[in-house]
């Protein structure tokens, strides 16, 4: 019962975050031109964060840090990256890192 | 509703959907973690529509399934979300006249990929009075495709079996959003740092190791952006 009410308190949370980063300035209708360092902090944040959810996903395996290539995650997640620089397509870099998984899994 | 509005909600419509191609993959992964990571059904498609937030949902979830504390899950949606900030400001006097209910259905609704076209085609105070029909009819295609695809994630990926490993597919979806956020030097640096700083505090406990990583890669980011000034500003681009 406990898991539920978690469950539910993230999505009702981060339902309420979501709406008000998109509704902080339109909602008011306020006119602010954002000074260019607080811009800057805005737009590297999401990229930091997104790195740092990625990176310890790929790299540990059951718990244990395993940058090698007997690591069928970081293999299929650095085959992912290529493809997402080279390709700009999400699709590509899902189905193609997936395929990089098992493959990696079948020689490992 | 008057024809112009009805035309401009059409054209809007038109010029997002090409973008479909992007969302629907994305839509899909995301449904099939939320339902690998632990959620209900129903809450998972209560997520969806509350959330409507791809990256920050993908993002929260390998949290969730750690157990990590509601705060901790709550200020990483926040940061991920931060990009929503700076095109609130960006949209702000483009919607300033309309009524309360439609500002906050615009901001409830307003995506990336629409951001980017409508803020590219219209300037705020262009005498266009139809454009944020324009800005619906866009939105309300990729929010139509993206719920469609999440639902179609969430009921079919409970079939998947569990040795597929799925729940790696959003994890790949997240590297494929985080391509076009890497717009200049800096940026890449401060995702290097915290990637580096997640690597190193992976074991701190509450996940808080995560919050250092985003506080020295944005540090370090600045740092850069400071140390050698770069006049490269890349298009926004991904979810």
């Amino acid at each position: 019962m406990s898991e539920s009410w978690a469950a539910w308190a993230l999505i009702v949370g981060m339902g309420l975050v979501a709406f008000f980063t998109r509704a902080v300035f339109i909602l008011p209708g306020s006119h602010l031109k954002l000074p260019a360092t607080a811009e800057r902090v805005l737009r590297y944040a999401p990229a930091a964060a997104i790195m740092a959810i990625i990176l310890p996903d790929l790299a540990f395996t059951q718990g244990a840090l395993s940058i090698s290539i007997a690591n069928p995650k970081l293999v299929a997640g650095l085959v992912a990256f290529a493809l997402a620089v080279a390709t700009r397509s999400i699709l590509l870099t899902i189905v193609g890192g997936m395929l990089a998984l098992s493959a990696a899994r079948l020689l490992a | 509703m008057q024809r112009a509005q009805i035309s401009a909600l059409g054209e809007g419509a038109l010029a997002a959907a090409p973008q479909l191609i992007g969302i629907v993959p994305w839509g899909v992964v995301a449904g099939v973690a939320m339902v690998a990571a632990g959620l209900t059904q129903g809450q998972a498609v209560a997520m969806s529509l509350l959330v409507f937030a791809g990256s920050a949902q993908l993002a929260v979830l390998p949290l969730f399934i750690a157990k990590a504390p509601l705060w901790v899950m709550y200020a990483t949606a926040l940061v991920v979300n931060l990009r929503y900030v700076i095109y609130s400001a960006v949209l702000a006097p483009y919607f300033e006249r309309l009524s309360r209910p439609w500002r906050a259905l615009l901001s409830y609704i307003m995506v990336d990929g629409m951001f980017a076209l409508f803020a590219g085609k219209f300037r705020p105070d262009d005498g266009r009075p139809h454009k944020h029909w324009y800005f619906l009819g866009g939105s309300l295609v990729m929010w139509t495709a993206w719920q469609i695809a999440s639902c179609l994630g969430i009921f079919a990926g409970a079939l998947i079996p569990r040795e597929w490993s799925l729940e790696f597919a959003a994890t790949l979806a997240l590297i494929a959003v985080l391509i076009p956020l890497l717009f200049d030097r800096a940026v890449v640096c401060a995702a290097l740092a915290a990637g580096a700083v997640a690597l190193a505090a992976a074991k701190w406990p509450l996940n808080l190791g995560l919050l250092a990583a985003i506080a020295v890669g944005v540090a370090v980011g600045l740092a850069v952006s400071r140390l050698a000034p770069e006049n490269a500003r890349g298009e926004e681009g991904g979810g």
